[in-house]
């Protein structure tokens, strides 16, 4: 027992006396959740919160146009912005300089344009229905033409989303002049809003619901990404720890040494992971706390803690023993110290960045989504995920574990074959 | 006193993988209980090759060894026991205090709290370290280091300690401290095989050496004979006699 106790003393001494390893341990995950969770949470605002800043210029004669721009109003998917004085030709020019993303332009004859072309579907329902109507000196004007103007950064989808909103609109003013003008030939027009009102009430309605396996309704945003998402980042870096830590037993003989003593070196390697997941586990509670206390005290989203606290706690420990596993391949193949924290760091980068802790997965191209599925950070990330924001269910994180499992598993056998040929082991 | 084989060397050969060569060919040799055993030799002969053979640090690739303590044969696990192992790296934590290594590495051979407290203080005192016990190694001059190093060997009194170059790179007052101690520890029982290229040094401290060039022990036995019978005047007279004058990188 005392040998247990000594071998993981020294560990932890070691471990203290790094104090640069230390501080990329817990510092940098704390300044990267802070710095990344406020620059991204205003990005996520703009798709899930915020309005989108459109320009309108309203040339319409009628009352067609203002009738448009109050369902727009009212929809509060938009911060309308009128410039009625402004003239068409200089629209463009001036969406750009008001950095604004959209602009609307409706032309004058938006109203009287609606009415003329109800009024000729009228008459012609009318006199297919057999009733006669006087449209002897009916001249039926031009459909009249919206202008949608773009910023040209906005993403297609984006701007074609938008377009379909304001496209629903026009349909529902459509509509109602229809019935309005159709009422009107038929002389009932005080019946006509009896039925727009009808008709108002009769849509299929849509209920949305966010795809969770529990009652949890965690959409999205910075926090629920970015703390587990630089949690596991960190906890990747103790490779310039427990690395460099390795190579430098390897290189001075002390590994040699114990091979000498009446000892396992299997009680080494098991100090040296018990240590590290130790800490790999407060940084999970270090940075979560952070997630749970302190940014929603600075204006940004809470982290919301999953309801499976078993499978919370299995997701966390096989992503520490997949962050060790790795130092440990590290560290028993780089040939000095500078080579362990250069190819450590750097690789955990890249397995960071395809692996969507930069940048979520889902917005890559397709190859790099499915070079992502080579990132150990990756399965870690997609863990916390299903944990946060799918409820988390022992199933769903199946392929979780399975992965990091083998991960672990080529790790440390690959580590073994390496202190063998170096006749530590 | 019992004056028999400590060590039982017989044909040991050692080929490492891809290499052409042996690095050591049939060497057999007899290590007597209480001697001060030199294994000489110049650069590449083969000396720290034999000596991680003999620590069980890598196998011999034919040949075997054995070892016996009062006379008595002893077995793998109480060899890892009562063997002394002195690296002539500095095979420790430098991020550590004297007393924090000491304290890992005794408690590896098995020693409990109380001896070990025991055993650290005698022996920081006894090596000159005990000021400086509880500070980091790094912060050490090459001779406090060169201590260091030895206290580990030492902290569970080995029956056969093997040195690989312990004052390489010390300076005079260190060099001289480690030998006395050396000595001391030798008058009390204990078997000493030791490599160094340092030859009046080996001449003061060792009663017997083996000279090893290209893997192969050229001449064995006690010092003073050896030098009688090849007509040296001192041991690097006759290494150079032996190995010749060529530069061996």
């Amino acid at each position: 027992m005392f040998k247990i106790y000594s071998s993981i003393r020294k560990e932890f001494l070691l471990l203290v006396s790094d104090k640069v390893g230390l501080a990329l341990m817990f510092v940098m995950p704390l300044l990267l959740v802070f710095i990344i969770t406020i620059i991204q949470d205003s990005a996520y605002k703009i798709v899930n919160e915020n309005e989108i800043p459109m320009l309108v210029v309203n040339h319409d004669q009628g009352s067609g146009g203002e009738k448009l721009l109050d369902l727009l109003a009212t929809s509060r998917l938009f911060k309308i912005d009128t410039l009625n004085s402004l003239p068409e030709s200089a629209l463009k020019k001036e969406l750009l300089a008001r950095g604004k993303m959209i602009a609307l332009y409706i032309p004058p004859n938006f109203t009287s344009g609606l009415e003329s072309n109800t009024g000729e579907i009228s008459h012609m329902m009318m006199r297919d229905m057999g009733l006669e109507t006087d449209s002897s000196h009916a001249v039926v004007e031009k459909m009249p033409v919206l202008s949608f103007y773009h910023d040209p950064v906005l993403q297609e989808n984006y701007s074609a989303s938008v377009m379909g909103v304001v496209d629903s609109y026009l349909g529902t003013i459509e509509k109602t002049m229809m019935i309005d003008r159709i009422y009107s030939d038929m002389d009932i027009a005080s019946k006509s809003i009896q039925l727009s009102e009808k008709m108002a009430s009769n849509r299929v309605k849509i209920n949305q619901i966010v795809a969770t396996n529990s009652n949890s309704v965690a959409v999205p945003n910075s926090t629920q990404h970015n703390v587990p998402a630089w949690t596991i980042f960190a906890m990747f870096f103790m490779v310039v720890s427990l690395g460099s830590n390795i190579v430098k037993e390897r290189i001075n003989g002390s590994f040699l040494r114990l091979k000498t003593m009446p000892t396992s070196f299997m009680l080494v390697m098991l100090s040296k992971m018990a240590i590290y997941v130790i800490v790999a586990i407060l940084q999970v509670t270090l940075t979560f706390s952070i997630g749970v206390w302190i940014l929603p005290e600075i204006g940004l989203p809470k982290l919301t803690i999953p309801g499976n606290l078993p499978a919370f706690a299995a997701v966390v420990f096989i992503s520490s023993m997949s962050a060790v596993s790795y130092a440990l391949l590290i560290g028993s193949w780089a040939k000095t110290q500078e080579q362990a924290n250069g190819f450590g760091a750097i690789s955990i980068i890249i397995f960071g960045a395809i692996g969507g802790i930069l940048v979520p997965a889902f917005v890559m191209p397709e190859y790099m989504q499915f070079a992502s599925n080579f990132s150990p950070l990756h399965w870690c990330l997609e863990g916390f995920y299903i944990l946060f924001l799918k409820g988390g269910s022992w199933h769903e994180l199946r392929s979780v574990m399975l992965f990091l499992g083998v991960f672990i598993l080529i790790c440390q056998l690959c580590t073994y074959i390496k202190l063998r040929i170096e006749k530590i082991i | 006193m019992y004056k028999g084989p400590s060590i039982q060397i017989e044909n040991i050969t050692k080929r490492y993988k891809s290499a052409e060569e042996d690095s050591l060919s049939l060497v057999s040799l007899q290590i007597n209980e209480s001697d001060v055993y030199g294994l000489l030799g110049p650069n590449g002969a083969g000396k720290t090759t034999l000596i991680s053979i003999l620590c069980g640090i890598i196998p011999p690739s034919q040949g075997s060894i054995q070892y016996y303590i009062a006379g008595k044969k002893i077995n793998e696990q109480e060899r890892r026991s009562l063997l002394g192992f002195v690296p002539q790296e500095y095979a420790f934590y430098q991020e550590l205090t004297p007393r924090q290594n000491l304290d890992y590495f005794g408690a590896m051979y098995n020693l409990s709290k109380t001896e070990l407290s025991e055993r650290i203080d005698k022996l920081l005192d006894e090596l000159g370290l005990a000021k400086v016990a509880d500070k980091e190694v790094f912060t050490f001059s090459g001779g406090m280091k060169r201590r260091v190093n030895l206290a580990i060997g030492l902290i569970h009194r080995p029956s056969i300690l093997f040195l690989d170059e312990p004052t390489v790179g010390v300076d005079v007052q260190s060099k001289n401290a480690i030998i006395k101690y050396l000595e001391e520890i030798n008058r009390a029982g204990t078997t000493i095989v030791y490599t160094s290229h340092h030859m009046s040094e080996a001449e003061e401290f060792c009663n017997r050496i083996a000279l090893i060039d290209h893997g192969k022990v050229v001449v064995e036995g006690g010092l003073s004979e050896l030098l009688i019978e090849n007509g040296a005047a001192n041991l690097q007279s006759l290494f150079i006699k032996l190995t010749g004058e060529e530069y061996r990188d």
